[in-house]
């Protein structure tokens, strides 16, 4: 007998115009952090939208207010603050890769505009939209998370500042109270010992929507060249956001950056990354591209640093 | 026909081609970069309505009830239409009359259409879609042709699930693979691809005082648009007026049922409420809800001799129609017309099955099968020779047909057989033997590769329908020449062409010329514009009512010039005596003369092609009138880290017969070369259970300028017997090669053969692991 | 003024400029792209209201029949416009380009018109017709 199909109706529905809501406009940053603690429940905060149009388009979420923050300008800087870069929650990503502060040392987030879709996209993006949009889409994620950053959250009572990794709890999920909004990441700069790439992989050249993506920080004694610090982050390690690859990162911890130590670190990424399989790619894919693009990043970290490659 | 054809051609012969053949700047670019209001969401009435679809949520299911009130009671909604409130026949279809344009008591896809909702505000529309209550009672679906052929599958139609069965029996295949020396067997799949026009579909409904309907949109079919809603409101074709838009893209499925859809459920919603009634597409709905490409699966048997030559092919296609046919049985039809790809081969047999499924239908889309059979057959020959141990350039040029030979149909291969200049001069740029050598030395994880694939494209409709072309061209007092068809134009420059062709005709400037919209009210039927007949079909009609004007003028130009019909020539726009040309009248003051003397200066006129005869049991006989031949060859590069595949280079040779504008027509190849890229390496729509799961641009990739190969276009001319000037079709064919050519590529690069497209880099990648160490 | 309408919305629906495509409705196209204060901006992207006190371009904006800005010339001189709907969005990205960039590579090109797809041309005739331009441009 033929059993009925139950048909799982995919969220992505067809045809959506957006619904109505409410929009509320804050003249300054005192009158949303009050208006916040206010109202806590049916907001949603926009940056320049990209992301959050197309969740209400899917359905995924129903506001009945939001809030507009294009118009906090006072949250678009790069500054640095001794030997910490702060870019403010508004700066957009082609304001960033602009800035003098973001020199040839930050070229990882070059590196990341690069790939991310043309122009129009990485003048709209924010840091602080791609931060809060918390799912493995965004690219600056894995870059912020081997830098070791950390967010600065704001409400009327204050400031309080979380790593970026804890800030972040699942997909589309962070660690935000509802009177309160990011208005900071920060994180150490890079310096003569340390370096930061990043590696995509898509479909095609431009407008990509990674099937995985790489960023390894790694700070090495030049002379000994062993490791001190390295980092690595992909755009998904077990779950469905951006993480470290913590377990990795421990084993090559202190070892000489050579053909041996990238060797071990595959096959521990082999072990460690939990990757799925959707519609657009497998599992087994994703989990040997990973491989590759961890590969590629660390090699362009060696030659940053040592002016060659660790493996061809 | 023909000597309709010697005839205009003797007017203009030994003359100097006055714009045929130049690059004249197409009659619509200067609107399109101004950014005018021309595209049919730009123009819809102030007080217009507008429509959001209830679509269904399940692939197969029987409809137990659908409940609109709360949506009819929702504060801002017009109104409601369903299946009952057609006045007519509630059907919107392409041939079967096998599609609802209402689901009434059962659906049959995800996304068919169920209810449509029209207000004013198009959020509130959206918002009431949720109030519909639809109770669905699931049933068993099939998601694959094999799956549906098997004796067991639930039927999805009363004809069953074959929605047509096509045969190709020439000579005696048995007979045949007794003559080879070697029996080479494979298997090929492709995906549905999403023609994704920029503009989705759209269309707005204006009810009449009289009761008549006026449909302005995005369409390619006006005429099939008019007959399918007169049927639905039942009244007299006559009384439903189709204006096409300027159209952005269409590609195939805008001539299907799809605006037959739109305008059908705006036209109730026009005719119950009295207001004009729009209805967009969003992007989701529209690669939902329009045709695609069929996904093909085909097992091929090929008998060959030690020497290269071919001696039988037989081969079974399953097409996956999805849920209703669409142009299925015509897509068949082509496909398997073209089975062997353009060889030579003595004894065909080929079986294809054009199979309903529960995914979204599949219908027109450039290529209209011909991708799908040379994807097969071309990939089969590279195989072929490697297992003969011969370069697969010679193994090609060993088979073609040449002039004289046969097709798979037992067609004739007339002199206008531009094959072999293709594929010579396409491996020569290309750098053939010395590339291909090259590439065999290389090491280390990019690696490179030359293929090459061929082909043969039967020009316009041939056996799958009537194939005419109506145009009409009126003199204004001015000297403005209207033109009118009901071919239409969305990109092609096709119609632009058409004008060259006029003002060839009657020797004169194209700036004379005016195209106008076309309208049904102003044209006759002129069938759909699809095929790439514009310029083959519609060029024809062009000359012939052209040459009827040109008459006119002439004899007028004879009474002003006090000489004979047969003393009078012209030269640009000047008419003047042949003996003695100071004697000359200009064009503006004979067409002034004209309207005094009461004069008409207009003429009307249909081409019609002659039939082509094929026996449906063998499909032996005359299937084209004409064919274009190409050759395209694809340098790739494949990162063997990654499975990512780069396009480098791609060399086109295309027999065009006649290129009426060069430009335009390496327009047409270079968008067309890059779709057929897409189809190669990126763009699949992929069906869960029947449920698309990228019906949207992010998930489905098109190339973007990042992806695009270098392209060297090569056109040669072996004018056909067909089209104005010889021209050959050249709208289609330039999507067909590029898929072969760039999976035999990676076959060079990395020793690999992948028999399913597209070659994502998951393909290329698992395939290289399952094979072990890189190859040459 | 609605909130929850795009700042395409207003530009197509309120001011009647209709020169702005809708593509795809989610940001992928680039279709809508226009310059808002100089930078291009998808406009389906962007709620009206964020959209205020800023300076916006639009294809209307840019040449007129009788004043056909050059890069209007060279796409009508490429025939690099074939159905039309990606022109609006190809001209102001290429403008941005020039702007910032008057003597762009091929490459360069490309990549400033990497966000917006065109499913006609396959991108070269586009590609042509902005190099023509620059060269228009520099005299």
């Amino acid at each position: 007998m033929m059993e009925t199909l139950y048909y799982w109706f995919h969220q992505r529905q067809v045809g959506r115009q957006l619904r109505r809501f409410d929009m509320y406009i804050p003249e300054n940053l005192a009158d949303l952090l009050d208006y916040l603690d206010a109202h806590q429940s049916g907001v949603h905060l926009i940056a320049n939208g990209s992301d959050l149009i197309n969740r209400i388009q899917r359905r995924q979420i129903n506001p009945k207010i939001l809030v507009d923050l294009s118009g906090l300008s006072e949250f678009s800087y790069v500054r640095k603050d001794g030997k910490t870069i702060k870019i403010g929650a508004m700066t957009t990503i082609s304001d960033i890769i602009a800035s003098s502060v973001i020199d040839t040392r930050h070229d990882v987030f070059r590196e990341v505009a690069a790939q991310f879709g043309g122009p129009s996209i990485i003048n709209m993006a924010t840091i602080g939209g791609n931060v809060c949009a918390a799912s493995s889409s965004e690219d600056l994620l894995p870059v912020l998370l081997v830098l070791d950053a950390q967010v600065r959250l704001r409400s009327k009572r204050g400031d309080r500042i979380l790593r970026l990794d804890d800030f972040l709890k699942g997909k589309r999920i962070i660690h935000l109270n509802p009177n309160e909004i990011l208005v900071e990441v920060m994180f150490p700069e890079l310096d003569d010992y340390s370096v930061c790439a990043f590696e995509k992989i898509g479909m095609r050249n431009s407008l990509i929507i990674a099937f995985v993506n790489s960023a390894v920080y790694l700070k090495l004694d030049k002379r000994t060249r062993r490791i001190e610090t390295i980092r690595i982050a992909f755009n998904r390690v077990a779950g469905k956001i951006p993480e470290r690859a913590k377990r990795t990162e421990e084993k090559l911890h202190g070892q000489v950056v050579n053909e041996h130590v990238m060797k071990e670190g595959l096959s521990s990424l082999n072990a460690e990354l939990r990757l799925s399989s959707d519609f657009r790619v497998s599992s087994e894919y994703r989990t040997d591209v990973a491989g590759v693009l961890f590969k590629r990043a660390l090699n362009r970290c060696a030659e940053k640093l040592l002016g060659e490659a660790v493996i061809v | 026909m023909l000597d309709d054809q010697a005839a205009i051609e003797k007017v203009t012969k030994g003359r100097q081609l006055l714009v045929v053949g130049k690059n004249i700047e197409r009659v619509d670019s200067i609107d399109k970069v101004l950014g005018k209001p021309i595209y049919t969401m730009d123009i819809v009435p102030e007080n217009a309505l507008y429509l959001k679809v209830v679509r269904s949520k399940y692939a197969h299911a029987l409809l137990k009830r659908v409940d609109v009130s709360a949506a009819r009671k929702y504060p801002g909604v017009a109104t409601v239409v369903t299946a009952e409130d057609i006045p007519g026949i509630n059907e919107s279809t392409a041939l079967l009359p096998d599609k609802p344009l209402l689901a009434t008591d059962r659906v049959r896809f995800a996304g068919e259409p169920i209810a449509a909702i029209a207000s004013h505000d198009q959020a509130i529309a959206e918002e009431a879609v949720d109030l519909v209550k639809v109770d669905y009672e699931p049933i068993p679906a099939v998601f694959s042709p094999l799956e549906a052929m098997k004796p067991n599958a639930p039927q999805l139609h009363p004809i069953g699930n074959i929605a047509k069965h096509m045969k190709v029996r020439k000579g005696n295949v048995e007979e045949g693979f007794k003559q080879a020396d070697m029996i080479v067997e494979g298997a090929y799949q492709t995906q549905f691809q999403e023609p994704v026009p920029l503009e989705p579909e759209a269309g707005f409904v204006i009810p009449e005082p009289d009761g008549s309907i006026t449909c302005v949109g995005s369409l390619q079919s006006p005429f099939h648009v008019q007959t399918g809603i007169a049927k639905i409101l039942s009244i007299r074709p006559e009384q439903v007026r189709v204006i096409q838009a300027v159209t952005g893209g269409a590609f195939g499925p805008k001539s299907d049922e799809i605006l037959v859809d739109v305008f059908g459920m705006a036209a109730l919603v026009a005719i119950k409420t009295r207001k004009p009634a729009a209805l967009a597409y969003t992007r989701e709905e529209s690669m939902i809800g329009h045709t695609k490409r069929h996904p093909f699966h085909t097992t091929v048997k090929v008998g060959v001799k030690k020497n290269g030559r071919l001696t039988a092919w037989e081969a079974t296609m399953l097409a996956d129609t999805g849920a209703y046919a669409s142009l299925g049985p015509l897509v068949i039809m082509r496909a398997i017309f073209h089975t062997t790809g353009p060889y030579v081969v003595p004894h065909v047999k080929s079986d294809a099955y054009c199979v309903y499924t529960n995914n979204t239908m599949a219908g027109s889309f450039r290529g209209f099968g011909g991708p799908q059979a040379h994807f097969a057959a071309e990939s089969h020959m590279d195989v072929i020779a490697k297992k003969l141990g011969m370069d697969p350039l010679d193994l090609r040029l060993l088979n073609i047909l040449r002039p004289g030979t046969l097709t798979a149909t037992s067609q004739v291969v007339d002199e206008a057989c531009g094959l072999e200049e293709c594929v010579r001069k396409a491996a020569e740029e290309s750098g053939w033997y010395r590339k291909r050598e090259q590439f065999k030395q290389m090491n280390g994880t990019k690696r490179r590769g030359l293929g090459i694939a061929i082909m043969y494209h039967g020009n316009s409709l041939g056996p799958e329908g009537s194939d005419y072309a109506a145009v009409h061209m009126q003199i204004e007092q001015d000297g403005t020449i209207k033109f009118r068809t009901g071919l239409t134009e969305y990109g092609t420059g096709a119609t632009s062409g058409l004008i060259q062709i006029a003002a060839e005709t009657m020797h004169l400037p194209t700036h004379y010329f005016k195209l106008e919209p076309p309208d049904t009210d102003y044209c006759t039927d002129t069938g759909p514009t699809v095929a790439s007949r514009t310029i083959t079909i519609g060029g024809r009609a062009a000359q012939m009512v052209g040459g009827k004007l040109y008459q006119r003028l002439k004899e007028v130009a004879a009474e002003i010039l006090g000489s004979s019909f047969d003393e009078v020539d012209s030269s640009n726009d000047t008419y003047y005596v042949k003996s003695n040309r100071e004697r000359s009248v200009s064009y503006r003051d004979i067409v002034t003369s004209a309207f005094k003397r009461g004069v008409s200066l207009k003429e009307a006129g249909t081409f019609t092609a002659p039939k082509c005869e094929y026996d449906p049991e063998t499909s032996q006989g005359t299937t084209y009138l004409q064919y274009t031949y190409g050759a395209v060859t694809a340098e790739v590069e494949v990162d063997t880290e990654t499975g990512r595949v780069q396009v480098l280079r791609m060399v086109t040779a295309y027999d065009i017969g006649k290129a009426i504008n060069p430009l335009s027509l390496e327009g047409q190849i270079e968008g067309g070369t890059v779709q057929g890229l897409g189809y190669a390496i990126m763009e699949e729509m992929i069906h869960k259970d029947g449920v698309v799961q990228n019906p949207n641009l992010a998930d489905y990739y098109i190339p973007t300028s990042l992806d695009i190969p270098e392209i060297k276009s090569i056109t040669v001319e072996y004018p056909g017997h067909l089209g104005p000037y010889g021209a050959k079709a050249i709208g289609e064919p330039p999507i067909v090669l590029p898929a072969p050519a760039i999976i035999n590529a990676i076959d060079n690069a990395i020793g690999i053969r992948l028999t399913e497209i597209p070659a994502t880099p998951d393909r290329v990648l698992i395939a290289l692991k399952r094979k072990g160490e890189v190859k040459a | 003024m609605e909130s929850h309408e795009r700042l395409l919305d207003v530009l197509r629906d309120r001011l009647g400029l209709k020169g702005t495509k809708e593509g795809c409705s989610t940001g992928d196209c680039g279709i809508c792209a226009v310059l808002m204060d100089g930078k291009l901006v998808n406009s389906c992207l962007i709620f009206a209201v964020q959209a205020r006190n800023k300076k916006i371009v639009t294809i209307e904006g840019i040449g007129t029949e009788t004043n056909l800005h050059p890069l209007q010339k060279a796409f009508i001189k490429w025939n690099a416009s074939q159905c039309g709907y990606c022109i609006p969005a190809m001209i102001l990205a290429s403008k941005d380009l020039l702007d910032k960039n008057p003597t762009p590579t091929e490459d360069e090109i490309k990549k400033a018109t990497s966000g917006i797809l065109c499913r006609c041309t396959g991108y070269l005739k586009i590609v042509e017709a902005v190099k023509t331009a620059a060269q228009e441009m520099k005299k």
